[in-house]
């Protein structure tokens, strides 16, 4: 079955981890890249992507004329998406443990950062057309 | 560039549209098909995907010992994503003339929806971000 496991957060915390140190920083990418490396090992990596920063972002709706329309302002307390995982795993107990191996990922000084992992399945029934 | 258009609703919107006659669904469903049709055909699809109901959605955090501490209690105002497309284009704007074909996607009685889409540009993998 296959997980998508969900990165997010605000932009004071986006500007909280741009402010680590360049030693912080590279820890938390060493853990990420040798569970990434452990995972394809186990057969149960699909992709992994991360996304620009939530200063970027747009929020798009068409008009009547089909011409978007673009905003950039969001509430403070939005959480932007900011990368994802999918796995493709015997059980949800196992997309969970995986989940919780990112929220391990360490931070300033070393200390996981115990973040927030969203764990979610994709839909399965699409009605046919 | 690739970006990543994502639909977001509050589980009170997901109720909502669990409540959609099967002629709006169907109609929807059949719209969005054709869009990523057009997308496949114009060269800049890369993945579409839906996701699960927000009801069997969790956040992990690891305990102490790294083993896994489930919740599944969100607040009501929280925006779950609902399912996202990952095109391939030249421009930003080319993305944005894109997320508006999705937001124009039929509603009940075959209205558009007028949803809102976010726009993200995607970087590639996690290590290759380079904060």
């Amino acid at each position: 079955m296959k997980y998508i496991l969900l990165m997010s957060g605000t932009k004071a915390g986006v500007d909280t981890y741009r402010a680590w140190s360049k030693k912080d920083i590279d820890g938390h990418m060493a853990v990420l890249a040798s569970l990434n490396r452990e995972l394809t090992e186990s057969g149960e990596f699909v992709v992994t992507q991360g996304l620009a920063g939530p200063h970027e972002a747009k929020l798009v709706r068409g008009l009547a004329d089909g011409m978007p329309v673009t905003d950039g302002i969001f509430p403070e307390s939005k959480e932007f998406l900011l990368g994802y995982w999918i796995i493709d795993v015997a059980t949800p107990e196992r997309a969970c443990e995986i989940a919780a191996r990112i929220s391990t990922a360490p931070g300033p000084g070393g200390i996981p950062t115990n973040m927030p992992i969203e764990v979610r399945q994709f839909a399965i029934h699409v009605p046919q057309s | 560039m690739k970006y990543i258009l994502m639909m977001h609703g509050k589980k009170a919107d997901w109720d909502e549209y669990t409540r959609w006659s099967k002629e709006d669904l169907q109609r929807n469903v059949d719209y969005m098909r054709s869009f990523s049709k057009e997308l496949n055909d114009g060269g800049v699809f890369v993945d579409t995907k839906g996701l699960a109901l927000p009801h069997e959605a969790k956040i992990v955090r690891a305990g102490q010992n790294g083993e896994p501490v489930t919740d599944g209690v969100f607040p009501e105002s929280k925006e779950f994503l609902a399912g996202y497309w990952v095109i391939d284009v030249e421009t930003p704007e080319q993305a944005y003339k894109i997320a508006a074909r999705a937001s124009a996607a039929p509603g009940p009685g075959g209205k558009p929806a007028n949803m809102p889409i976010e726009v993200r540009q995607v970087l590639g993998t996690h290590s290759d971000l380079g904060f």
